[in-house]
């Protein structure tokens, strides 16, 4: 063997398929460029048809009152937040691959992180969604918003952690758009670029900024990306830091708990992968990107998802510890009896969540499972499933029997518009996932082409022909060309 | 020397009309409309100008038309002010009565701007305390009922109504009369006015039948047989050591529950230097509010009460016991018997049975015992109820026998309360002229061909005898709405007496007063009391005893089901179903509203195979239905289940199930249970044997404001014991409260209230007032009177029953039930425990700190203040309060809202009528003009009546004094007929409340105290009259 020849043993190529550059922009503009197929379609109308149902749901509960859905005086909260926070919790998934990863130098992230930085703006649109609507009085929302008003010397309740909500996820959210944003710049002129109709050069060319490629504008680019990393780096842990505080600083028994921002910020990033795995397993197929999108990522992001599913765990048994620690009868109530009592009224509820979050993740232990795309699949329903069952459990159970037991009431069913308002949601995430997928470019072209062994694959391969001829052969070869 | 004139232009001088006209006009030429009559515009000579004219207008004019949707409010000023004391925003107080068949309550009718708002008690008057029930502080809205009849009606057989002015009715009645021919007869229910039995008494050849829904005449016939004439005494509660309830709900519906609550709660009041309280018996089948406050509870079956009576009579008399009785409940007669001997003649039995027989062997016990005289006032005999049940029964047999040629009816609502009703309607037929003087369409109203109504109570002038020579007036608080009359005035007229009822009343009473001036000093007050005499003892015969044991002795003895029908607090017999207040207020016990349902025992649960224990029976609203049988009578009805109830007893309240007329707030809303009752020749009996039950595996749902019957052994939520507990360990409640605060927070100088925050001291005195409520638990009966009130002066708003079943029901105040039962056998009911729960306005609320608008607040007098103009609606304060008071609007429930037609949802949470007649505009003048009426999407609760705070501040300020401690009374402590509630300055050493605070140490506690939220209200611990030792009260000090 020679000594010119090096290969690394360790890693194996992100990028599957003997791709060359022209390859690569060419596989993953082709979506954006052809005309979308039936499947694509079917999508679409899907989406919209749930959108519109959402909105019809709105426009009801904002016309005849919050009554429209099936909260009552002690369960306050229902379904409005437990979507709320769960779509905040798939928002992360997208941040932290972009962000956290990109710091970490993981260059895999590169295949999925377009799409995962969508799905959180996506979620992140979803999810502002709830608080705003579930407000009594929604026109009077802005009343949140810290501004100099003429309404007197009021102010915004800096106390409350609702308050905080509002900065945490409009922060999240303008950072996100930001990040995705300035990543799309270099695809979207590329797009510009190979345009052949009028209207796709305007439109791709108003969109990226005028981007040219200088060295100049990739030096700017790649400092500004790691200036949004260091940004939404903190913002990971923060969103949902915050939101946990919404329960975590009440005086409800299940809701006050010191545990709840590290456990939900675990949680996020949980259901976020779930999500990111529901959307790619998809995707990869639709769009013909499994050489991008490869078994390898899906294999890797499974393994987060049993880290933190594990985390997860230990938290549910860590409160469930410190319900009977603590020895205060009214949080020791609200594990042992509305909770862990499969017999209560919603005992169920918390049994799905241990079994969809804790109990199936551990499938993943085992590498034949991580690469199965059919395990993966329902694998990630299953957790989304389990992660709304923990929102929900956390939110209601605490409720609806807490302190006075003359005050304990149910919550049943949620009303049409309730579900309506859910199903809108999905309506909403995937109305703009769709349009994503259809006008973006859902893996990063430029970021990508960092990671392909291409110019190591080429010499690899030339060299292994030369390596092979004997010295007479390479010599005659070289004599013969010349 | 002429004028100069001074002019611009020729037209001016030649035709200065014309000018002047032109100068007027914007444009000086005529507008170029022309030739646009009948062509298109595109013809008309000038298009384009005209197009965009038209264009402008027709859009200008579409835009006014579709936007300007908002709906014209009506304001009418007054032309002229009508007196000097009248001052627009000033409340005016008036002395009247509430007076509803045979009830009497004195009250004052607060009247604002000519309209009365609100009723409050009199507490001038001394034995009623001020106090009120639900259903005289509701009476104010039924002035506004829209079911009202509004003017007099001429009714043909095919209930097709025509107007009829005074005029004509009262010519045609006469005629009618004249031409009837027979006998004329009034049936009335109580009449308690002595100037209107006058009139009575003056109308010639009139029959006077008095005919009460609900009827005391076995007790009426009993104290006749007994020699004291056939009359009811006066019963005096306070001074009773003793007290033996034989299934009387005197607290809630017997007799006069008001007064008798009053007087109960001076026996129940606890000094805590010396405990010591009346102690209280109660032997029934099924669970009345009173007997959820006894001492010590025994149940029997229904048709057990005259045994159970001779037993008693026996075991006083120390004569021997029939047997017959089980063990349990031998044991606590003679229990009882013992004590009642002991009392010294301080000991009163009252008994709830229409049975002659058994009011007789009661009357025997009350002599053996020395009440007479003592407990028992014969000298003040009250005239609450005077109906005969034998009397009405000839009336309906008269009438069948055509015998009456006249019938007018005023109170009186037999078609629907009669245990016969059929009968009775048939026989009405029967009757030529029939003249209804009711104020709705009821059951019977609607039958009769002539309807003049009566005016409402608060229209009207009059007076009512509720005790022998106790005078208390009414009198108007607002001109009659409609054209109502009152019916003395039309008995007047056709015995040919042309005085109308008020010139009357006011000379039938100038005589009795001895000036002008005395006259109107009573009025005033609203009273003219009787000389001070003492108690009466009467003249006692027992000659009737032995006839009535033989007879209690011969009763068959049942071995099935039997049925009670009682009375619920709220809604009574039923007179005032059509009131929304009282619809949507809970039964103390069942906590249900909006309905009637059979009431079973544990036993009879498992028995009819309902699973009472099953998250589904506990926690969803859909109960099971059974079906009732009573010979050929059937009745459909959910089934409830408590503990505590006789096994083989079905309890059913009255008051339900009315016809459609009679409003669309009480038209359909439970089942009529009257048709059960039976009659036994003398009395109407309201104890039914021979009942079968049926599962019919169907449900129905049922509008509980509580569901959780246990309050889980949470001491910092109910603290409870008995007395001789209490007596044992007096300082339980503060050392259990300080190891709790010290679990929660301990340190150095042991503050709990301001070392367990990081934030500084909410206690800072920076201000003279701090308002504070302090609730004795053990004063407090579950009457719910102050709900009622609150939902008066708070203009809270009333949601319907299909909104109270999703847990949306807005009472600011609710009372919280629990049972206290053996650890070891759940159905033996120890003890009831009422527990008023409102905003305990905390000093360190969780509510006000989660608000991202800051829309709640505290203010500096300690009030937990809710801005709605502020408030966005996120329902975090309500989830983070561990009281549950804060109530949100979940739909437009009183039409203020800024969207119009947003009570038309039909898909999820559809409005209920009761709703919507709370929106009508008639309805709305119930509404205090001193509290904001909130609209849809913003929380309420209780604001500790901010509106009278602030009222007491101003009017200490005008007269230049500081405000005195118990100058504010909130509107559920004026309501409580027993003084449960003393609200006040709790920094002001001399106000009531922080004498109480001072002088219970023992007794006072913070519900949930540990939390650290710094409560303003306080309880005081309610204590059973019991020798048992609770094992678990000093408990956690072993």
């Amino acid at each position: 063997m020679s000594l010119l020849r090096y290969e690394s043993q360790v890693r194996p190529a992100l990028v599957h398929g003997d791709k060359s550059y022209h390859q690569i922009t060419e596989d993953i503009c082709r979506p954006v460029e052809t005309k979308p197929s039936r499947l694509w379609w079917i999508g679409f109308i899907i989406s919209v048809a749930l959108l519109i149902f959402g909105i019809i749901s709105v426009t009801t509960e904002v016309i005849y009152g919050v009554g429209q859905w099936n909260l009552n005086k002690t369960v306050g909260w229902g379904w409005d937040i437990t979507n709320f926070v769960w779509w905040v919790g798939i928002g992360h998934a997208g941040t932290l691959i972009s962000a956290i990863l990109l710091l970490f130098r993981q260059g895999w992230r590169t295949g999925v992180n377009r799409a995962a930085e969508a799905m959180t703006i996506f979620a992140v649109m979803c999810a502002g969604q709830f608080p705003v609507w579930h407000m009594g009085r929604v026109w009077d929302a802005f009343f949140v918003l810290p501004y100099p008003n003429t309404r007197g010397p009021l102010w915004v309740n800096f106390n409350s952690p609702l308050l905080w909500d509002v900065f945490a996820i409009s922060t999240y959210f303008t950072v996100s758009l930001l990040f995705w944003y300035s990543g799309l710049l270099p695809d979207l002129a590329t797009l510009r670029d190979r345009a052949k109709l009028k209207w796709r050069k305007m439109f791709y060319g108003v969109a990226s900024f005028g981007w040219t490629g200088s060295t100049k504008h990739w030096q700017r680019h790649e400092a500004l990306s790691l200036v949004l990393a260091g940004l939404s780096t903190p913002l990971v842990l923060s969103v949902h830091t915050i939101v946990s505080f919404d329960f975590a600083t009440s005086v409800v028994p299940g809701w006050h708990t010191t545990i709840f921002p590290p456990y939900f910020v675990a949680g996020a990033i949980f259901s976020g992968f779930a999500m990111v795995q529901t959307l790619l397993v998809v995707t990869r197929k639709v769009l013909g990107l499994q050489e991008y999108i490869t078994i390898e990522h899906v294999e890797v992001m499974n393994k987060v998802i049993v880290l933190t599913g594990s985390i997860v765990g230990i938290a549910y048994l860590t409160e469930l510890f410190i319900s009977w620690y603590g020895a205060s009868p009214y949080e020791n109530f609200a594990f042992m009896q509305n909770r862990v009592n499969l017999f209560s009224p919603y005992g169920w509820s918390y049994w799905i969540m241990m079994f969809c979050n804790v109990a199936s993740p551990q499938v993943f232990w085992s590498r034949k499972m991580r690469r199965n795309l059919t395990v993966t699949f329902f694998m990630s329903i299953l957790i989304n499933i389990g992660m709304w069952f923990e929102r929900f459990v956390i939110i209601v159970t605490s409720i609806y029997r807490d302190y006075l037991p003359s005050a304990w009431s149910t919550y049943y069913t949620p009303t049409i518009w309730e579900v309506g308002f859910y199903l809108g949601t999905f309506g909403l995430f995937f109305t703009c996932f769709f349009l994503f997928a259809k006008y973006f470019p859902v893996i990063a072209v430029a970021e990508i082409k960092h990671i392909l062994k291409r110019s190591g694959d080429n010499f690899k391969e030339k060299m292994d022909v030369i390596e092979n001829e004997s010295t007479e052969q390479f010599a005659e070869e070289q004599l013969h060309e010349h | 020397m002429g004028e100069n004139k001074y002019w611009q232009h020729f037209g001016e001088v030649n035709d200065p009309k014309e000018a002047k006209k032109l100068a007027r006009n914007e444009f000086a030429e005529e507008l170029p409309f022309e030739g646009f009559d009948d062509e298109s515009i595109i013809d008309a000579k000038a298009p384009r100008r005209d197009f965009l004219k038209y264009l402008g207008f027709s859009t200008a004019a579409a835009t006014l038309a579709a936007s300007c949707k908002m709906p014209v409010r009506k304001a009418v000023p007054f032309a002229d002010k009508p007196s000097a004391e009248f001052v627009p925003g000033e409340a005016i107080f008036y002395a009247t009565t509430y007076v509803q068949d045979g009830d009497v309550v004195p009250v004052l009718a607060k009247v604002r701007d000519g309209r009365p708002i609100k009723i409050e008690g009199n507490s001038a008057i001394a034995n009623w305390g001020g106090g009120t029930s639900s259903r005289v502080q509701a009476s104010v809205l039924d002035l506004y009922d829209t079911a009202r009849l509004r003017t007099p009606f001429q009714r043909s057989k095919d209930g097709k109504s025509t107007e009829k002015t005074f005029e004509q009715i009262d010519k045609q009645v006469a005629d009618a009369i004249k031409a009837a021919g027979g006998t004329t007869v009034l049936l009335t229910s109580s009449v308690v006015s002595p100037s209107t039995k006058e009139i009575i008494s003056k109308f010639p050849n009139l029959k006077h039948v008095q005919y009460d829904a609900v009827s005391y005449s076995g007790m009426l016939l009993a104290n006749e047989a007994c020699g004291f004439g056939r009359k009811i005494p006066s019963y005096n509660f306070g001074e009773a050591k003793v007290i033996v309830s034989l299934g009387a709900d005197f607290l809630g519906t017997w007799l006069s529950p008001v007064e008798f609550a009053a007087a109960y709660a001076k026996g129940r009041k606890i000094d805590e230097k010396n405990p010591s309280m009346s102690k209280h018996y109660q032997f029934e089948g099924t669970m009345s509010m009173t007997g959820a406050n006894a001492d010590e509870r025994f149940t029997h079956r229904p048709s057990e009460t005259g045994a159970v009576a001779v037993a008693l009579l026996n075991a006083v008399n120390g004569a021997a016991d029939a047997g017959g009785l089980n063990a349990d409940l031998t044991k606590g007669i003679n229990k009882a018997a013992a004590d009642l001997k002991a009392a010294g003649g301080n000991a009163l039995v009252v008994c709830g049975s229409n049975d002659k027989n058994i009011q007789v062997v009661v009357n025997a016990i009350n002599n053996a015992i020395g009440a007479n005289g003592k407990t028992i006032n014969w000298a003040a005999t009250v005239n609450y109820r005077q109906g005969v049940d034998a009397d009405f029964a000839q009336l309906v047999a008269d009438m069948e026998a055509g015998n009456v040629g006249t019938l007018l009816i005023h109170g009186a609502n037999p078609a629907y309360t009669w245990y016969d009703a059929d009968k009775f309607k048939a026989a009405l037929k029967k009757v030529k002229v029939t003249v209804s003087f009711n104020e709705k369409l009821d059951e019977t109203t609607e039958l009769c061909e002539y309807l003049i109504p009566n005016h409402h109570y608060l229209e009207s002038w009059g007076d009512a005898e509720a005790a022998a020579g106790n005078i208390y007036f009414i009198q108007p608080t607002i001109y009659p709405l409609f054209k109502t009359r009152y019916y003395q005035t039309s008995l007047l007229l056709w015995s040919g007496n042309n005085t109308p009822y008020e010139d009357y009343y006011k000379e039938y009473w100038k005589g009795k007063f001895a000036s002008d001036a005395e006259h109107n000093k009573a009025l005033q007050s609203g009273v003219k009391e009787a000389a001070a005499a003492t108690a009466g003892a009467g003249s006692y015969s027992g000659s009737a005893v032995a006839e009535a044991t033989t007879a209690i002795a011969g009763y068959k003895k049942s071995s099935g089901d039997e049925l009670v029908l009682y009375q619920k607090v709220s809604i009574g017999t039923g007179a005032q179903a059509g009131n929304p207040w009282l619809q949507e207020l809970p039964d103390p016990v069942s906590k249900a509203t909006w309905d009637n349902y059979a009431i079973i025992s544990t036993a009879k649960a498992k028995e009819l195979g309902i699973d009472y224990k099953s998250n589904d029976y506990n926690y969803y609203p859909q109960k099971p239905v059974i079906e009732l049988t009573v010979g050929n009578k059937k009745l459909e009805l959910p089934a409830l289940v408590f503990p505590g109830i006789n096994a083989n007893t079905i309890a059913v309240a009255v008051g339900y199930g009315r016809s459609n007329n009679i409003g669309k707030v009480a038209a359909g809303v439970g089942k009529n249970a009257y048709p059960f009752a039976t009659y036994n020749g003398t009395s109407v009996d309201y104890n039914v044997s021979g009942v079968t039950t049926t599962n019919l595996h169907k449900s129905y749902k049922i509008a509980q404001m509580q569901k959780h019957d246990s309050y889980e052994s949470r001491k910092e939520v109910v603290r409870e014991t008995t007395m001789a507990s209490f007596k044992a360990n007096p300082n339980v409640i503060p050392e259990s409260s300080k190891e709790l605060t010290d679990m929660f927070y301990k340190n150095a100088n042991n503050d709990f209230r301001a070392g367990a925050t990081l934030y500084p001291d909410p206690n800072t005195r920076s201000h003279e007032i701090k308002w504070g409520m302090s609730i004795d638990m053990n004063l407090c009966n579950g009457c719910n009177a102050c709900v009622a009130a609150c939902h008066a002066e708070n203009n809270v708003p009333v949601v319907g029953k299909s909104e109270v079943l999703r847990y949306h029901d807005m009472h600011w105040l609710r009372i919280d039930r629990y049972f206290v039962t053996d650890d070891k056998n759940p159905d033996n009911v120890k003890g009831v425990v009422f527990q008023p729960m409102l905003c305990q306005h905390c000093d360190n609320a969780p509510c006000e700190n989660v608000c991202p608008v800051a829309a709640t607040n505290h203010s500096s007098e300690g009030i937990n203040q809710m801005t709605y103009n502020r408030c966005v609606g996120t329902r975090y304060c309500a989830n983070n309060c561990p009281y549950k008071v804060r109530r949100f609007n979940w739909a437009d429930y009183t039409g203020s809202d800024s969207f119009p037609n947003n009570q038309d949802q039909q898909i999820v949470g559809k409005l209920d009528d009761a709703v919507h007649v709370m929106n009508d505009d008639l309805s709305r003048m119930v509404l205090n003009p001193d509290v904001t009426v909130r609209s849809r999407g913003v929380i309420e609760k209780c604001s500790f009546c901010v509106q009278r705070t602030q009222h007491g501040k101003l009017e200490a300020k005008k007269a230049n004094r500081p405000l005195g401690g118990n100058d504010v009374k909130s509107a559920c402590q004026t309501a409580c007929p027993t003084n449960a509630i003393v609200f006040g300055n709790a920094y002001d050493a001399t106000s009531d409340i922080a004498k109480l605070r001072a002088e219970n140490p023992q007794r006072n506690f913070h519900v949930l105290e540990q939390l650290h939220v710094l409560p303003n209200v306080t309880y005081m611990a309610k204590i059973r009259n019991t020798d048992e030792v609770d094992e678990h009260w000093a408990g956690h000090h072993e």
